[in-house]
């Protein structure tokens, strides 16, 4: 047959990575009022090669392809739109310099990079709400379409479009530019930046069974997106923090659960399964985050992550110096949440009778009513002080606040060990 | 070994569908164009074509087939089969028919 396809497979993820790249390439080039247009462009390239590749092959350069085709639907729909009136043939001249520098131009890579960094500042904009950044930033940056940004977030998909609709519509309203701010508008928004790019990680880490794999690569998206900040000009020893953060909890994720989709305890994790290559990423932004006299909670919970994955090659968890982490991230800090996770570490220093008032002390906490692991911690530190009855009730309060099936399962096993015990 | 022309329909304006699911349909159909009994395969171009009909005189040219369906053909494939009940068994698992779109089986004289 003439025009042999490419045998090799495309690079995992590529279609999404390089809808990022365009739309945010398009949206500078047309303004950031068009950017449904740039999406809607972009789209349309992605519809023509799943149109011509099926039988014509992959291109040797299917990312250049896409690149090319998109430009000039760009070009066709700046000259059919009367809404860019006499800045047509300007922006039409820019489109067509930026379609033919993906060849020629080595700084391609980076002038893209700056297009994106560009685009994910504009997102987390905080005229937005702090939804909206989330999905706006998942969607026009992410390349992550609206069903998939729902299921992640388990919401309704209409609820979801309806709040990019409105998102992109306050952009265009306040006539929100693609700019990069400076000074002390800089400092805010990388910290809005950063808090939805956290959140964009923990959505997909809370709950990552290993079955959804949307959720998966919601945590590479976020790590992505803070490799992308870290390496750029903006970045500061929290952005770092942040990057060193995600990388050493995402390398344990592959040890995280069990064939049946059950969560394992950290200290019962096969550790060759943690990802060694993202424990070195992990520990390299760590080390950079040290500059400066910053300390942020990103900080603290890097080094309590750093703690964990050291234990990869000395096989034993310091839990005194996670201990000393969570009394200065609850410094930091002071929330329900952290003051449980703290328990954990005294009951692991000083022993469960140590640990029992501290959680006691949370149960009226509103942050925490019906918060299972809340029952789950009190469970675990009653089976250790030989109070099974107790503990049983707690496990099986626990079980009513349960959504997912491996917690239930995690608890079902705990009461059997209560009626082991007893 | 006989031929069978797979005639690709689709709907003109399918639902819209994020990257990954384009990039994993577009993966899909790579992989079943691999199968070793796939002659051939050629995308038909984006626009309606043009229809010759014999009228008196001379034959009469008009633009597209303005089919009543709503279904464009927009490409073929080529395959080897024993016979239309292979040939439809090997069609089946067409990702083309998970993207929405019809496959119309035809064997090629021999």
């Amino acid at each position: 047959m003439t025009g042999e396809p490419e045998s090799g497979p495309l690079i995992e993820h590529l279609f999404r990575r390089e809808a990022g790249r365009m739309v945010a390439r398009l949206t500078r080039l047309l303004g950031p009022a068009h950017v449904g247009l740039a999406e809607d462009t972009v789209q349309e390239a992605m519809a023509r090669a799943l149109a011509t590749w099926p039988y014509a092959g992959i291109p040797p350069n299917p990312g250049a392809w896409l690149f090319r085709v998109a430009h000039n639907l760009a070009i066709d729909a700046v000259r059919r739109h009367a809404v860019f009136g006499e800045k047509t043939s300007a922006i039409v001249a820019d489109i067509e310099r930026s379609a033919d520098g993906r060849q020629e131009n080595p700084d391609i890579e980076e002038e893209l990079a700056d297009d994106e960094l560009r685009m994910i500042v504009m997102c987390c904009h905080p005229v937005l709400s702090r939804d909206a950044r989330v999905a706006l930033s998942l969607k026009v940056v992410g390349g992550f379409g609206v069903r998939e940004i729902a299921r992640a977030f388990m919401v309704e998909e209409a609820t979801i479009a309806q709040r990019l609709v409105r998102a992109k519509r306050q952009l265009r309203n306040r006539q929100i530019k693609l700019e990069m701010p400076s000074g002390a508008a800089l400092v805010e928004r990388l910290d809005s930046v950063l808090e939805v790019v956290y959140l964009i990680f923990n959505e997909g880490y809370a709950a990552a069974s290993g079955v959804d794999l949307v959720r998966l690569d919601l945590c590479g998206e976020a790590l992505r997106l803070g490799c992308l900040i870290a390496g750029s000009s903006i970045a500061t020893p929290t952005v770092h923090a942040l990057v060193s953060l995600m990388a050493l909890q995402a390398a344990r994720l592959p040890a995280r659960v069990d064939t049946l989709g059950d969560l394992i305890p950290l200290e019962e994790q096969d550790r060759d399964r943690w990802d060694r290559a993202l424990i070195a990423l992990g520990f390299d932004h760590f080390d950079r985050s040290m500059a400066g006299m910053t300390v942020s909670e990103f900080h603290v919970q890097a080094a309590i992550a750093a703690t964990y994955a050291r234990a990869i090659d000395s096989g034993v968890i310091d839990w005194a110096m996670i201990l000393q982490c969570y009394d200065e991230l609850q410094a930091l800090n002071p929330s329900p949440v952290v003051a449980l996770n703290r328990a954990v570490a005294v009951a692991k220093v000083h022993g469960a009778s140590a640990a029992l008032p501290i959680v006691d002390a949370l149960e009226n906490e509103q942050a925490l009513h019906e918060y299972y692991l809340l029952l789950a911690v009190r469970g675990q530190l009653l089976l250790d002080l030989g109070r099974q009855t107790e503990a049983a009730d707690a496990f099986r309060d626990a079980l009513l606040c349960v959504s997912t099936e491996p917690e239930r399962r995690f608890l079902s096993r705990k009461l059997t060990a209560c009626a082991m015990a007893q | 070994m006989a031929q069978f022309m797979l005639l690709l329909y689709q709907t003109p304006n399918p639902p819209a569908r994020s990257p990954e699911e384009m990039q994993r349909s577009l993966e899909k159909y790579m992989a079943w164009m691999k199968k070793p009994f796939t002659v051939d395969g050629k995308r038909l171009a984006g626009d309606a074509g043009k229809v010759i009909r014999p009228a008196a005189g001379q034959p009469r040219t008009t633009d597209g087939p303005f089919s009543e369906s709503k279904e464009v053909l927009g490409g073929y494939y080529l395959i080897e089969a024993a016979n239309y009940d292979e040939a439809v068994a090997r069609t089946l698992d067409h990702p083309h028919l998970e993207a929405g779109g019809t496959v119309e089986v035809r064997q090629l004289w021999s």
